[in-house]
């Protein structure tokens, strides 16, 4: 169906929404509730202030219905930008069932995992949006993917299984675009997507166990999948005369856990996961395809901290490669620290943020300071940076687009 | 006559030696006042601000009693960027720190918060997180300052010093109803002594057999704004399933 076609579908949809709500509430059912927010999003960049690196309007619904027995939640988004088409998406339209000691949701939801924030260890059911970056919201990387999820719980205890038939994939950025990864590639290079996809099937479904326990001296969670990693494997094939790249996604079994729990005047954070069958890239031409297949190991220790209003919180985070070979471009050990400090002022009016990746490995950063003003009970102004420090590495890489933003956001 | 009246009057002493309570005692009394084993209800924040300008923050709350825990959970109701917010809190009466958990829909997972943001504002009001909770009696030193009207009303005030010299206020003075023990008034002073903060209870009420405190205001006297709170739809022993104060609880 054309894109043009679907969103006059997809806004049918809605309307018949609208028409249907008074109809239902008239005969004593309980209506549809609707929240949301709406957003202009507008950032120019700091080494050409002519250039506009974002002019984004957004719409984000949720549509919510519930009951003792179920309910049904949709989450329809409207993206307009001045460079791009009109884009509409629905992140999240899922059905639940409330059995005794068993919630059954169907349909496209998100599924987070893990209690690392800003970076993905056990956090792997629902595939990220890289288009921009970690830029966006985390509730904006994040998409939602199809699928059966069974959630059996008794008292603190909760086993939760998913199962997905249809395989959604990293969305990368555009080569064009500023945020496109740095690649060892040439410049002209034939690109083959004839195994950038699976087709849904039985065989290509992808599993996922997560047990998760609540108590007061600790919170757990141990998880587990078998699974197509989300990102590409690059597979590359120079021929004289040409480089052809085609992007591969392989299957990877995933073991791990995280666990919080309060010490004195803090909070331990850490998780872990072993995956096994990955890919990675080489520069070796001797390599088939210049990638290769490893097991690695991905872990984060954090600790949180408040005192008088100020919140203080940082991670160290670690990928190690197993049997690491030279010619890797990824490093045998990849170190991140993140740092996040956040306060309110003014009664909760006024909010100060500082997130910052710091890649330990090439001394490259990502410092991100926020300010927020509430302008009235659901209608905030954010003022940001997003600066990239370094010259290399994750974050170094993209140290032409540091930018300088504003948010103004209507919650519903 | 003589020997009666004298007989009288010592009765009437002895009487009235007996009944005087000690600041503890009548904190204690304050402290195990019956709330029933579960309870629920609305709670409505207005925020006033000393121009006047006001802002509303409405939650759902539930709470449930079990052995030396209390469990409580709040769903925010309004404004509308935080609706859907959940935070959960664990007390237990032996003073050990609480635990405490928000859930925010947006990230779609809940959160372990760390305990000293206790004294932190609830909601960007002039109440703590702790100001909140059911402090134990324990937590401070307890003295019976007088007896005096507040209005019609007849209370005891007593002065609480915190054993912890680091606690958010280096004392508190509350009156509390005779005979009935419900706070009626308390003063918060901060660190320097000097005073921060005036709880006032405008509305309190028996329900279902329950003495419920229904309408508050706490003003911060050094700033000079305050916050009108408001908990209606109160309703006692429900069967709140113990399934409430879990992570599902928190997420459905």
């Amino acid at each position: 169906m054309q894109t043009t076609t679907r969103f006059y579908v997809y806004m049918a949809f809605v309307w018949m929404y609208i028409a249907i709500i008074p109809k239902a509430h008239s005969q004593g059912l309980s209506p549809i509730e609707w929240t949301g927010y709406l957003r202009n999003y507008t950032g120019v960049l700091l080494q050409n202030t002519s250039d506009l690196s974002i002019v984004q309007n957004t719409l984000n619904l949720n549509l919510d219905h519930r009951s003792s027995k179920g309910g049904i939640h949709v989450n329809p988004t409207l993206y307009q930008s001045f460079d791009r088409e009109l884009e509409w998406n629905l992140r999240e339209a899922y059905v639940d069932v409330f059995l005794p000691n068993l919630d059954v949701r169907l349909g496209k939801q998100q599924i987070i995992w893990g209690k690392a924030e800003g970076v993905f260890i056990t956090d792997v059911v629902s595939p990220k949006d890289l288009r921009e970056f970690l830029l966006p919201d985390f509730s904006e990387i994040r998409t939602g993917i199809t699928a059966l999820r069974l959630n059996w719980y008794k008292g603190a205890h909760q086993l939760e299984w998913v199962w997905s038939p249809i395989f959604t994939p990293t969305r990368m950025p555009e080569s064009s675009s500023i945020w496109a990864p740095d690649t060892p590639l040439p410049a002209q290079v034939t690109w083959d997507y004839s195994a950038a996809t699976h087709t849904a099937s039985i065989e290509n479904s992808e599993l996922f166990l997560r047990y998760s326990l609540m108590q007061n001296t600790f919170d757990l969670e141990l998880t587990g999948g078998y699974f197509f990693y989300d990102d590409p494997a690059l597979n590359v094939q120079r021929l004289p005369g040409s480089t052809i790249v085609r992007p591969e996604y392989h299957r990877v079994s995933m073991g791990g856990g995280s666990v919080s729990m309060p010490w004195k005047s803090f909070v331990l954070r850490g998780e872990g996961a072993f995956y096994s069958g990955r890919h990675f890239q080489t520069s070796n031409p001797a390599v088939e395809g210049l990638h290769l297949e490893k097991n690695n190991l991905h872990y984060m220790l954090g600790v949180d901290y408040a005192w008088n209003g100020l919140r203080l919180s940082t991670q160290f985070i670690q990928e190690t490669i197993l049997e690491h070979e030279a010619g890797m471009l990824q490093e045998a050990h990849e170190n991140t620290l993140t740092v996040m400090a956040n306060k309110t002022f003014l009664r909760e009016k006024l909010g100060v943020k500082l997130f910052s990746y710091i890649g330990l490995n090439r001394g490259d950063a990502l410092v991100r300071p926020t300010l927020s003003y509430a302008l009235d009970d659901g209608m905030e102004g954010i003022l940001g940076a997003n600066l990239f420090l370094g010259s290399s590495g994750r974050f170094g890489q993209y140290n032409e687009n540091d930018m300088l933003y504003a948010k103004l956001i209507y919650h519903f | 006559m003589k020997k009666t009246m004298a007989t009288i009057a010592a009765l009437m002493m002895a009487a009235s030696g007996f009944a005087q309570l000690t600041g503890s005692e009548v904190m204690k009394k304050v402290y195990e006042l019956p709330t029933g084993t579960d309870q629920q209800g609305q709670l409505t924040m207005t925020l006033v601000h000393k121009s006047g300008e006001k802002r509303v923050r409405s939650l759902q709350q539930f709470s449930k009693k079990t052995g030396m825990e209390e469990k409580k959970v709040m769903f925010f109701l309004a404004p509308a960027d935080v609706r859907g917010t959940s935070f959960m809190n664990w007390s237990y009466s032996d003073g050990r720190d609480d635990d405490q958990w928000i859930y925010l829909p947006a990230l779609k997972r809940s959160k372990r918060l760390s305990s000293d943001s206790k004294s932190d504002a609830f909601m960007g009001s002039d109440f703590t997180y702790d100001d909140l909770g059911e402090r134990h009696p324990s937590k401070d030193q307890h003295t019976l300052l007088r007896e005096e009207r507040v209005g019609q009303t007849m209370c005891y005030v007593i002065q609480s010093k915190p054993v912890n010299p680091k606690d958010t206020y280096s004392k508190t003075i509350s009156w509390v109803v005779k005979d009935v023990y419900v706070g009626l008034k308390k003063e918060f002073y901060d660190q320097d002594g000097r005073l921060l903060k005036v709880l006032s209870v405008k509305k309190y009420d028996k329900i279902d057999g329950y003495w419920t405190i229904l309408e508050t205001e706490m003003h911060n006297v050094q700033k000079q704004h305050k916050t009108e709170m408001k908990f209606e739809h109160v309703q006692y022993d429900q069967g709140i399933p113990d399934s409430k104060f879990t992570e599902r609880g928190m997420t459905i």
